[in-house]
């Protein structure tokens, strides 16, 4: 009877120790976009730099995006670090932002720094066209030089690109074809491509690990993992098509009603500064302070004319048409 | 202190009336509190859920509805969902019951080694069979390439396989544990009364049988068509009930239309939820009254015997291979590509912070839900008060409703104040406690009928009141339902994703969500790594837990079934 009793003992205090644990340190809560492994990447990068910790959850910008509208008035993060234009901009417009005249940003043009500061944009990334290097050559078939080449039948099945209504990058993709092609054009040229898409992956950065692996020949992906899988080993191969690519922002700024204010700015600091700029062009993203960058070099990349608050307006009533174009019919 | 004495003289009285009416009245003080508990963490929710679905910007509107049966693609969605529910459900039982029967009445050496490897799903998360179909059999999986299959595993019918390895054991453990507490008695009179193999089986097995299976097919079916993992890993473009309501709410904020798909994704469950009520009335406990008999392994005829094999090697072979690939895959660099072995996986220590809230949580979850559940069996069973049966009901109904829709409930219910839970951790625990509760509630019903109420009875006769009789007698006797609603709850609760997945939030991650998403993203090695530190973990837990319970004096593997 009395062993018994010791080792219920025993339990209940191993029991609530563990759930007494939790660490109580200089931490904020974000809502991070870039991918599962760059995300890592800025946290360990602003917790050497000031000690502060990110706690994140990886999630796409249509993710982030649908978690920030529902909470609202609520939040339950202190930031956002890396999420799309237009919750950015919708964020401002709807004061769920709170602006922050951060010396760090000094001197940055206004493509990256909000001109009243409610957002900051940690860099650009864009997307790019990626096969399978080995399976190609063995089905003798070379990586298209233009978009329109993917409306090919014999890719039919073969290509994956993520959801627009899920995935920043997807949004990216539609807004730039419709800017290219002009609206009634765009849609008719995603319309054609949706025939010989697999399916819609719900991040932007899947596409480019289903074909490193092998599992569909093409993808239409953002850059953030290209040039790290190809150093891993994986046979891809990746391309801008002549008609240009388009970008979006990777925006940050500190959400209204959080208990950290202090620390959420240290991070928004540490955002502005060159050495994080550096960082963020080793992994090909274009950056507010000029930095070389590892995946496209010095040739500029050719872009699409865009204009994001265009896109971001519109981006609801594309969505439902998305919706009503291709959720329409089971494939 | 004269004066505090004086002055407690007249507020003694008072507290001794209260103390009396408290132990007089304490079942139903008792049991109005757990209904309240109830109502706000497990109807509430999904009332949530159905207000969601009608409410438009103008009023109460069908519209969303009308959507749903108009569009092809969500009506496929539904036949979809059923027919993969249907299927599944079919396919696991027969299977489980050739593994059942195998184990309880096939030739000893074979019992142990089957039953470990039915059961061993149980700690992984249900979508590691999704992952190891896209390492073995993908478009550029090894089996693929190996035999230059054209199969496509991407749509329904890779979901189905992966659907249905993943819920074997959960049929099996439910068969097995009535099929073990069947005395086979029956079954040798008859068979020395000359009946075929066959025939008993057919005539005396199954009948005797029928509730397990009819409660393990509820159970399979209601948890298929939930779990969305492998669907939305493993889908294509195939629509599936579950995965498309988690795309809608978490990927498009559309909480309308995915309201109502969890709603339509309910109707189903609840209907044979009452089916299963209606049928099993009266019937509960001719198979679970009595003891585990080991029975003796007789000659099983090759025309049963041969069938009932190649089914459970075949299922048992399919799980282990998949266990092993997954393992292979969190040692290798790229799995196919690069099979060079490397550490840096197993070394990747961004999902640490994830299993450990999942200890944590399946932990908290597990306590919390094992003293409610207990409670509740005691209020259910002993209780004398109007609406008995519907708590009973309610708190059963856990398991019945597909647990994407609680989570969408929890979501939309506790996302503002008053009842602001999201954006934490109890939210997580809360959810599974709930989800979860049915377990420890009918382990502890099905006790309580075992002791008999004389026991309390003398008791207060004897001058105890009510807290010391169920102190003393009461808790003592209901320990080992506690321990199996703590188990239970423990290992569902750590590997489970269909409702947690809409609950986490930045530093309360969970390393089911965690597996999820690298497998989605298509990162297969990080996937496999964590997935297998996780069975790791679930396993030294299941050590440490048994060997308390062991030095506590307590058995748990009395009562491990469902």
């Amino acid at each position: 009877m009395k062993g018994k009793f010791f080792w219920a003992v025993v339990m209940a205090m191993i029991f609530i120790a563990f759930i007494l644990s939790d660490v109580q340190a200089q931490t904020v809560r974000a809502y991070m976009g870039l991918s599962p492994e760059n995300n890592v990447k800025v946290v360990n990068f602003v917790k050497e730099k000031t000690g502060i910790t990110i706690l994140q959850t990886f999630q796409s910008f249509g993710e982030i995006e649908a978690k920030v509208k529902s909470e609202v008035p609520n939040f339950n993060a202190d930031m956002v670090g890396g999420c799309g234009s237009p919750l950015a901009f919708m964020s401002k417009k709807s004061k769920w932002a709170v602006p922050y005249n951060s010396p760090a940003w000094t001197g940055i043009s206004s493509e990256f720094a909000d001109p009243d500061r409610y957002w900051f944009n940690m860099s650009n990334f864009t997307f790019v066209l990626v096969g399978n290097k080995d399976k190609l050559r063995e089905m003798g078939l070379t990586l298209p030089k233009s978009w329109k080449e993917l409306l090919d039948p014999k890719w039919k099945d073969q290509i994956v690109m993520p959801s627009p209504l899920s995935s920043g990058t997807a949004n990216m993709m539609r807004y730039t074809f419709l800017a290219l092609y002009g609206e009634e054009e765009g849609w008719k040229y995603m319309a054609a491509l949706d025939k010989n898409i697999h399916h819609y992956t719900r991040s932007g950065n899947a596409p480019t690990d289903l074909v490193g692996r092998g599992e569909f020949l093409l993808g239409i992906t953002s850059h953030e993992n290209v040039k790290k899988r190809m150093d891993e080993g994986y046979p891809l191969i990746w391309s801008v098509p002549d008609e240009g690519t388009g970008y979006d922002g990777t925006f940050a700024f500190i959400l209204a009603g959080t208990k950290v204010t202090d620390v959420c700015q240290k991070v928004i600091d540490a955002f502005g500064t060159q050495e994080f700029s550096k960082m963020m062009a080793e992994l090909g993203y274009v950056t507010p302070r000029p930095a070389p960058n590892a995946l496209f070099g010095d040739n500029p990349l050719k872009y699409v004319k865009l204009d994001l608050g265009w896109a971001a307006d519109n981006r609801p009533k594309w969505n439902d048409m998305w919706k009503e174009k291709f959720r329409t019919e089971a494939k | 202190m004269a004066r505090a004495e004086s002055l407690s003289v007249p507020q003694s009285s008072l507290w001794e009336k209260l103390k009396t009416f408290v132990n007089a009245e304490l079942v139903n003080i008792l049991a109005g509190f757990l209904f309240l508990l109830l109502v706000i963490f497990l109807l509430y929710p999904i009332v949530a859920v159905l207000i969601k679905s009608v409410k438009g910007p103008q009023g109460l509107t069908l519209s969303y509805y009308l959507k749903f049966f108009v569009k092809g693609y969500y009506f496929r969605s539904l036949t979809n969902t059923l027919l993969l529910g249907f299927i599944n459900t079919v396919v696991c039982l027969v299977v489980a019951f050739c593994l059942a029967y195998l184990t309880t009445r096939g030739p000893l050496s074979l019992r142990k080694p089957l039953k470990v490897v039915s059961m061993m799903p149980l700690i992984a998360p249900p979508y590691l069979f999704a992952i190891s179909l896209i390492i073995l059999f993908g478009h550029s999986g090894i089996m693929t390439k190996a035999f230059g299959i054209k199969w496509s595993l991407y749509g329904f019918n890779g979901v189905v396989i992966a659907q249905t390895l993943a819920f074997i054991p959960l049929a099996y453990l439910m068969i097995e544990n009535t099929l073990r507490s069947l005395n086979p008695n029956l079954e040798e009179s008859a068979y020395d009364l000359g009946a075929s193999e066959v025939r008993i089986i057919r005539t005396i097995t199954i009948p005797l049988l029928a509730p397990g299976i009819l409660k393990a097919g509820l159970l399979v079916f209601v948890m298929t068509i939930a779990e969305f993992g492998n669907a939305a890993i493993l889908g294509g473009r195939t629509p599936f009930l579950a995965p498309d309501t988690y795309t809608m709410i978490i990927g498009e904020a559309d909480f309308e239309m995915g309201s109502v798909l969890s709603v339509i994704l309910i109707i189903p469950c609840i209907i044979i939820f009452f089916l299963h009520n209606y049928l099993l009335t009266g019937k509960k406990f001719t198979t679970i009254g009595g003891k585990p008999v080991a029975s003796e392994p007789r000659k099983i005829t090759p025309f049963v015997k041969i069938p009932f094999l190649a089914i459970s090697c075949a299922a048992a072979m399919a799980i282990l291979v998949s266990f092993g690939v997954v393992l292979f895959a969190s040692f290798t660099k790229i799995l196919g590509i690069n099979n060079q072995l490397v550490l840096s996986h197993i070394k990747n220590f961004d999902s640490n912070l994830a299993i450990y809230n999942s200890i944590k949580v399946s932990l908290v979850a597990a306590l919390i839900g094992a003293i409610i559940g207990t409670l509740l069996a005691y209020v259910i069973v002993r209780g004398k008060f109007f609406g008995r049966s519907f708590i009973e009901m309610v708190s059963l109904s856990g398991f019945a409703l597909p647990g994407t829709v609680i989570g969408i409930g929890y979501l939309l219910a506790f996302n503002t104040p008053p009842f602001k839970l999201t954006g934490g951790i109890m939210i997580l625990a809360l959810n599974c406690v709930f989800r979860f509760l049915a377990v420890g509630v009918e382990a502890g019903i099905s006790k309580l009928h075992q002791i008999n109420i004389e026991i309390e009875e003398a008791s207060s006769d004897l001058g105890a009141n009510f807290m010391t009789t169920f102190y003393k007698i009461v808790l003592p006797l209901m320990f080992p339902a506690f321990v199996a609603g703590f188990i239970y709850t423990f290992m569902t609760a750590i590997v489970s994703l269909s409702a947690v997945v809409f609950l986490v939030s930045p530093g309360f991650e969970l390393a089911a969500v965690k597996i999820f998403d690298a497998a989605v993203y298509g990162e297969i090695g990080v996937a496999s790594a964590t997935t297998m530190k996780l069975v790791l973990i679930v396993m030294i837990c299941m050590v440490f837990l048994n060997f308390l319970t062991k030095k506590t004096g307590f058995d748990i593997s009395q009562k491990k079934g469902v």
